[in-house]
């Protein structure tokens, strides 16, 4: 009599669990990179329709149908995937698309893409509740924190040691024009935490001139840019713009290439392992401190 | 220049074809909807009572989304080609297309005051920014067209060749302008000027789109009762004058309408080139400079182009969508072009 309660209970959990589960939205489109990129993290990319066309990573991402740019969504396009819900930032719009896919059944899901930690945990615990994955939220959460913590510590250790570098970030080169990273920016967060300083007085990303190049005089120049990577494009760089072989980062060669889209879309899974990358360019003797830290 | 096509068969030829291109507006799109849902949903729209069962989807895509679309394509279509038709006429010049008086630059700039300035006092509501925009690039319009008026005035006389070269001067201004704020705005409101800037018809609703029915509708009545004015105008300002026209009233008119016209078509849908330039010349070669003609043929023409820009702007890239300026140069500079060379031939 017993067993067949204890029976019948079980059985009657294992529906309620597949009602839920049932509930939750199965078919995702993701409009932010950073975003897809959690999803992923998540173990769920199986779930994901489409992604917006700053979703590069990772690779396996760009086989799915492209939606735009997060600004500019049709709502047609989206609804032609019958998506269950769709994810994005406070820039996803324009607003009468979104209100045309709510209208039509569409889960709309705004995430802010600020870089701030308190909003990637709110993120990430409202991903876990929508994936049915609340406890993998957690654990993504505390790695994520550890990493940083690591890294502050590493950097705090190297600090120590060395001054902190004077940091100069460059996005592309649209015509020989450098567009440097200033205050209130992803890139100026990064190189902080990655225990560089960022001399930058603008804010975001704008035109930067020869000679203010030289007077912040970059101890490291960071090359963010999708085409730029490896020594050859960086030798390239030095000689199209010989201001940059002047400066001390010029003449030591201390050119480090950043993935660009570390910088879009707010604080994605990938930004520990950009930061511990950075940290070693900055501190190239702390190396074996590093190493310490880790063991 | 020597009609192609008599004035009747051509009009009722592009009256189908604009029915044709208004259906296949409503009929296709990236979510593919069976034909008979999108008849039966259609005619539910319109008021007939059939059974609605299964339809729901039809007719949120149908009457939310590709209706209220391609009536802001086929008003916007209409406007630019008739404005196109009232300053190729008011300048005597078949190059002539509605940004000469200042209005698009004018829109422009106020579109980038609104977008950056908006983004730089710390955002506005977002229920807001679609219509601060729309208002924001209709008064830049207007402002800037008045300018340009004003500056052609001299002696209660309208110089049209200083006014020409005030437009241009003052469409430089703008553009200045849009510079600064290309320059101060950061990377999403960037973005979004670009978008702006090569048009859409994306994201259509109805409150949006009442304002520019209104003055499309406006336009099209207005402008054909004038058509027997342009055609006196053609023949030079004192001829017309001497026809017995009151060319002063009548020049003004015209850059009302224009201003009006293309700053709402902008203001709802971004700015959309080549329709002003090419369809009025293009009309012009197939039913001769008769604008008691001209004007129906460009409005019907006008639209139809449009609808089926608008078409493949959203097709092509599915589920993404192209902006349509880009549509619209693509299929416009090559012809002109051709224009060009056969005309020197």
């Amino acid at each position: 009599m017993r067993l067949v309660q204890v029976l019948l209970l079980g059985v009657g959990l294992l529906c309620g669990q597949a009602a839920a589960a049932a509930e939750l939205p199965q078919r995702w489109v993701s409009a932010g990179g950073a975003l897809s990129e959690w999803i992923v993290a998540f173990g769920a990319e199986d779930r994901l329709v489409a992604v917006d066309s700053t979703s590069q990573h990772p690779q396996s991402l760009r086989q799915l149908p492209v939606i735009g740019y997060q600004r500019a969504l049709s709502a047609e396009g989206i609804l032609a995937l019958h998506p269950d819900i769709l994810i994005g930032s406070e820039e996803m719009g324009p607003p009468p698309v979104l209100e045309q896919l709510r209208a039509a059944g569409v889960q709309v899901e705004t995430l802010s893409a600020r870089a701030e930690l308190q909003v990637l945990e709110a993120n990430l615990l409202r991903l876990g509740e929508l994936l049915g994955e609340p406890q993998r939220a957690r654990t993504l959460l505390n790695d994520y924190r550890q990493g940083l913590q690591r890294q502050a510590e590493r950097v705090a250790a190297a600090q120590r040691e060395q001054a902190p570098p004077r940091v100069l970030m460059l996005l592309g080169q649209g015509g020989g024009n450098l567009l440097a990273a200033g205050r209130d920016s992803l890139a100026v967060w990064l190189i902080e935490r990655a225990g560089g300083r960022s001399g930058v007085e603008h804010r975001g990303y704008k035109a930067i001139s020869s000679e203010a190049i030289l007077a912040l005089d970059p101890q490291v120049l960071i090359v963010a840019d999708r085409a730029l990577h490896g020594e050859a494009a960086h030798r390239a760089l030095l000689r199209h713009n010989p201001v940059l072989a002047q400066t001390s980062a010029g003449r030591s060669g201390r050119l480090v290439s950043l993935d660009p889209t570390l910088l879009v879309g707010g604080l994605g899974p990938r930004l520990p392992e950009g930061l511990a990358e950075l940290a070693t360019a900055f501190y190239p003797s702390a190396h074996a401190l590093t190493a310490e830290v880790d063991r | 220049m020597n009609p192609v096509f008599r004035p009747r068969p051509l009009l009722l030829a592009m009256g189908a074809l604009l029915l044709l291109a208004f259906w296949l507006s409503l009929a296709l799109g990236p979510v593919n909807l069976p034909l008979g849902d999108t008849l039966r949903a259609a005619l539910r729209l319109l008021g007939l009572p059939l059974d609605g069962e299964g339809l729901q989807q039809a007719e949120l895509i149908l009457g939310q989304i590709r209706l209220p679309r391609s009536l802001l394509g086929l008003c916007v279509g209409a406007v630019l080609a008739l404005s196109g038709v009232a300053m190729q006429g008011l300048f005597r010049n078949p190059l002539a297309d509605p940004g000469l008086v200042g209005v698009s630059g004018g829109a422009a700039l106020g579109a980038a005051i609104a977008i950056v300035g908006g983004s730089l006092l710390g955002g506005l509501p977002p229920a807001w920014a679609p219509y601060l925009l729309s208002l924001c690039a209709f008064g830049g319009g207007l402002a800037v067209t008045a300018v340009v008026y004003r500056f052609g005035r001299r002696d209660g006389q309208t110089q049209v060749a200083t006014m020409l070269l005030a437009g241009v001067a003052l469409t430089a201004m703008s553009g200045a302008g849009v510079g600064l704020f290309t320059y101060l705005a950061d990377d999403a409101t960037l973005r979004s000027l670009t978008f702006w800037n090569l048009g859409s018809l994306n994201g259509a609703s109805y409150p949006r789109l009442w304002p520019l029915l209104l003055v499309a509708l406006g336009v099209a009545l207005w402008l054909p009762r004038r058509a027997d004015a342009l055609n006196a105008l053609l023949l030079g300002e004192s001829e017309a004058r001497h026809l017995g026209f009151a060319v002063e009233r009548i020049k003004l008119e015209l850059v009302l309408c224009t201003a009006l016209g293309v700053g709402a078509a902008v203001a709802a849908a971004g700015l959309i080139g080549f329709i002003g330039l090419v369809v009025p010349h293009l009309m012009r070669l197939l039913v001769g400079p008769d604008h008691r003609v001209l004007l129906p043929a460009s409005l019907l023409a006008g639209a139809s182009l449009l609808l089926l820009a608008d078409l493949a702007a959203r097709l092509l890239l599915a589920p993404a969508e192209l902006p349509i300026g880009i549509v619209t140069a693509l299929l416009g500079a090559p012809f002109f072009l051709y224009l060009l060379v056969r005309g020197r031939a």
